[in-house]
């Protein structure tokens, strides 16, 4: 919870970069691992995005992997259940549990490393967007989306508040903990709704302020926001280019690979 | 239950998608007649986006050992009303989308679908009924936050089945026994935490009454009535 990517991303060298084209690299890598059949572009485009967000973006490497490990939990227990219950293939290794046959068929095995593949490659894409390209940045291109003003003006003030409250949520906890609040299950359950309740009213309070001062600014529900013009670069544009036209390639000839 | 980045193959993401944006235009719709109404509600509604998105992210204590966060959307459904839950719903996944990786971009609109929509529209058909049948307040708040919670995590894995059926190709019988095995494997942490969602939100929504209950009152969420019933006080 402490590790809001947001801070990372502030401090990466690519921050200065044009918004549009990490945003197109990383749409590009989406679609492409997502509609992809064999498993090697998707782990090829997870190399890629990984090594520029190490090594250009120089996102700490340790973190990284960590980050990388935290959402494994999900992948892999919904890849156990497709590996075990799909495909009608061979049975390539087959036991009882518990007198329940349990078995791993090959075309259940492919499907399983395919979907674990594009999950890797997805939050690659991911990460490489939230670790170089802070929320800030990302308004102006929201802006330009022509999304309806009060859904822009609404995750505007979302965001800003997003920070507030997790101070005050992390020094409340840190309050309660001092004080014994999550010492055994009972009393975690009613520290939470006491830090849930004061952060309701405290939420609530803020929100008054906030109109308020905003108001006497003259608020009239647009804030005026400038996006700082980065021309594109040639070296930029080469790289992106030669890296999308080797993973089409790739792609195109890995469309009927099986690794199984 | 978010379903991660890329999980759902080509066809399933996109119907989704399908199925979510007529439901968020109208959240939309929704959103600008209340903030052209009222503009003192903006202000408001983001204050309590961040409540939901820092709720969702403090960890629940756990029973299994596992990390298991609270969906927070059951609350926001009470206080909102679904359809602009299912806007800040979005904003809040998109965010922890960014920020946490949780959930992704492809899979937003089954994730919103299950978690912005399907969720808070439970918590709140069954608050309001439970309203209406005058139960206990914290005993409807428990049961509503529970069992959107619930109903938040049976989508998820008929999501996961649909995509996913047991023989490769989707028949009924195949959807049925995959949405069985999902549905098995995740009880196993979905079950307590939704009841441990419960109890906190009945218990959130106690302390919000003892010491502010005005602002309950003033959201439409209680009535007088029902706020000095449980205080105590005789009208």
């Amino acid at each position: 919870m402490t590790n809001i990517l947001d801070d990372y991303a502030l401090m990466s060298p690519l921050r200065h970069r044009n918004n549009w084209l990490k945003l197109a690299i990383v749409l590009f890598g989406l679609l492409v691992g997502v509609s992809s059949t064999s498993p090697i572009t998707p782990f090829f485009i997870a190399l890629c995005m990984s090594f520029t967000t190490i090594v250009l973006g120089r996102a700490p490497f340790k973190l990284y992997l960590k980050l990388l490990l935290a959402p494994l939990g999900f992948a892999i227990t919904g890849v156990i259940i497709i590996a075990f219950f799909s495909g009608s293939g061979h049975e390539l290794l087959s036991f009882e549990l518990i007198g329940y046959p349990l078995s791993v068929k090959a075309d259940g095995l492919e499907l399983a490393l395919l979907v674990l593949s594009r999950s890797l490659s997805g939050m690659c894409c991911l990460y490489f967007l939230s670790l170089t390209t802070p929320m800030i940045e990302l308004f102006a291109v929201l802006k330009a989306t022509r999304l309806p003003e009060s859904v822009i003006e609404l995750s505007m003030l979302i965001y800003r508040y997003i920070f507030v409250f997790l101070d005050m949520a992390l020094s409340i906890r840190y309050a309660q903990t001092v004080r014994l609040g999550y010492s055994n299950f009972r009393r975690s359950i009613h520290s939470m709704g006491m830090l849930g309740s004061t952060l309701f009213i405290r939420t609530w309070e803020q929100g008054d302020k906030l109109f308020l001062a905003m108001n006497s600014r003259c608020y009239d529900g647009k804030m005026t926001l400038f996006e700082v013009h980065r021309p594109l670069r040639a070296t930029e544009l080469v790289l992106t280019f030669a890296y999308f036209l080797s993973t089409v390639i790739l792609f195109y000839f890995t469309k009927n690979i099986s690794i199984v | 239950m978010h379903i991660m980045e890329g999980f759902l193959p080509t066809p399933w993401w996109q119907i989704w998608f399908a199925v979510y944006i007529p439901v968020i235009l109208y959240g939309i719709h929704k959103l600008n007649r209340l903030v052209k109404e009222k503009r003192e509600i903006l202000p408001l509604l983001a204050v309590a986006g961040a409540f939901v998105f820092v709720l969702s992210s403090l960890k629940l204590p756990s029973v299994t050992g596992s990390s298991s966060h609270p969906t927070g959307t059951g609350v926001a459904a009470i206080i909102f009303g679904p359809a602009i839950s299912a806007v800040l719903g979005t904003i809040v996944l998109l965010y922890q989308a960014l920020f946490l990786a949780h959930g992704g971009i492809t899979t937003m609109g089954a994730n919103v679908f299950s978690m912005g929509i399907v969720g808070p529209l439970v918590a709140y058909l069954v608050y309001k009924a439970g309203m209406k049948a005058k139960l206990n307040f914290y005993a409807v708040i428990f049961l509503a936050s529970a069992l959107g919670n619930w109903a938040t995590y049976v989508t998820t894995s008929m999501q996961l089945a649909l995509a996913f059926p047991a023989g490769g190709v989707l028949t009924f019988g195949g959807f049925l026994s995959s949405f069985g095995k999902f549905a098995a494997v995740f009880a196993i942490t979905q079950l307590p935490l939704a009841i441990m969602e419960g109890a906190v939100s009945a218990l959130l929504f106690k302390y919000v009454v003892n010491v502010k209950s005005e602002i309950l009152v003033e959201m439409k969420v209680i009535e007088d009535s029902v706020v000095r019933k449980l205080k105590g006080i005789s009208t």
